[in-house]
């Protein structure tokens, strides 16, 4: 199965269908997947400014990133579900939008470098971490999951 | 400093919102006479709104009868002359600055949203409960502030693409209204329980009075980033009659050849 085939099977599921025949079902799960962006939103931001030393500064960096974890597990997991119904309903003009590839592209990227890099810099002893890096970690992260709220908006656009 | 920026951020909460509250003492037929001199497209109505600030032409308003109808009808003439504007269709039709300010505005949703959405957890007791709880306000409001600043710049920009479609949207009337209230709210908890924070700085679950004021404000904006969506959709628009009676009368619109 090609990845059109894919794609076109997705938006010929009942899912994608209803979500289509519906005046209202797609303005209210795009609303509720902007609330997503919203927490996520805060939830990277928190840690990420306290990385950049901007934000609670007097807390360890650890404490914020445990403390925002939950937020923004629960957030992503918001994300994608509503983007999954969101993107049934519409699959094939998102393989041809460039967007929705740069937002899949920023997408991967973010959840891997969430789970490796970032990880590793917000849960090292702080001592043995460079400022530095901690900047360049934080700015990276905020790169990529613009790239991801931003891509997200321009599958709008045509 | 933070009462300042508290009054500041009341006083930019207050000025939309007047728009919504306007008095309405002049006579629609008069606006609508006035308008319709301007340009009258007949029946196509004033419609050619598109959510995404694709090159549309932009229709007219036209408004006919005699009395007040609706709520606000008095600011109708100005937003058109906005409309009518060089500023105005220009931006609207432009390519590539009408999607730029809304991806600005939906960035810093994030930072606005995003912040003001944690701090309201802390209030709440659901997050960071062993941060002082002036500690969060003073690291992330400053942040909250810029952020909203920028939220109303870029809005007001974005408004001013379409201005009357927006300003007789209900979903816009419905989101100035619960931003003064969202306004009012940060006013009462600085100025009220806030005032005390040292009494309970430390508590992972503060008072009462702190608790509701962080559901209050999360309740308020998340249904004031809904309603701001919902904009988007013109379901309740005036080119799409006939609506019911109370709709036109929130939104300000006058069906065209209802009085006929």
């Amino acid at each position: 199965m090609s990845l059109l085939a894919f794609f076109q099977w997705c938006e010929e599921s009942s899912i994608g269908g209803v979500i289509r025949g519906s005046s209202w079902l797609f303005p209210v799960i795009e609303a509720i997947h902007l609330l997503g962006l919203g927490l996520i939103g805060g939830a990277v931001l928190v840690v990420d400014l306290r990385l950049l030393g901007l934000g609670l500064r007097r807390q360890s960096v650890a404490q914020v990133a445990r403390d925002a974890q939950p937020w923004l597990i629960g957030s992503l997991t918001l994300m994608i579900t509503t983007g999954s119904l969101l993107f049934m309903s519409e699959a094939v003009k998102c393989y041809y939008h460039s967007a929705f590839w740069l937002k899949m592209a920023s997408l991967l990227l973010a959840i891997v470098f969430t789970l490796t890099v970032h990880r590793k810099v917000t849960i090292a002893d702080e001592t043995r971490v460079s400022p530095v890096w901690n900047k360049v970690v934080a700015l990276v992260s905020i790169l990529l999951w613009s790239g991801v709220g931003i891509g997200g908006r321009w599958i709008g656009f045509s | 400093m933070q009462r300042r920026l508290t009054s500041s951020l009341a006083a930019f909460l207050l000025v939309p919102c007047c728009l919504v509250a306007a008095p309405r003492e002049a006579s629609v037929g008069e606006v609508g006479r006035r308008i319709c001199g301007i340009s009258d497209l007949g029946s196509g109505g004033w419609a050619g709104f598109d959510t995404f600030g694709k090159i549309v032409p932009l229709g007219t308003m036209r408004l006919e009868g005699d009395g007040n109808k609706g709520v606000g009808t008095s600011f109708l003439p100005f937003f058109q002359r906005l409309a009518d504007s060089a500023w105005s269709t220009g931006l609207h039709e432009s390519r590539y600055a009408y999607d730029l300010i809304e991806s600005v505005h939906v960035w810093t949703l994030c930072l606005f949203f995003g912040l003001t959405v944690m701090f309201d957890l802390r209030l709440l007791g659901w997050t960071m409960r062993k941060v002082p709880v002036s500690e969060v306000a003073r690291r992330l409001l400053p942040w909250t502030i810029v952020g909203f600043v920028i939220m109303v710049m870029s809005g007001a920009l974005l408004f001013s693409a379409i201005p009357l479609r927006s300003y007789q949207n209900i979903f816009f009337r419905a989101k100035m209204l619960m931003l003064l209230l969202a306004g009012l709210n940060v006013w009462i908890f600085h100025s009220g329980v806030y005032r005390r924070v040292e009494k309970w700085d430390l508590a992972g679950v503060p008072p009462r009075a702190a608790r509701v004021a962080g559901a209050l404000s999360l309740v308020l904006w998340i249904f004031i980033v809904l309603s701001g969506r919902m904009i988007a959709y013109n379901w309740f628009d005036c080119d799409r009659q006939p609506q019911r009676a109370i709709v036109n009368l929130l939104t300000s619109c006058v069906p065209n050849g209802s009085d006929h």
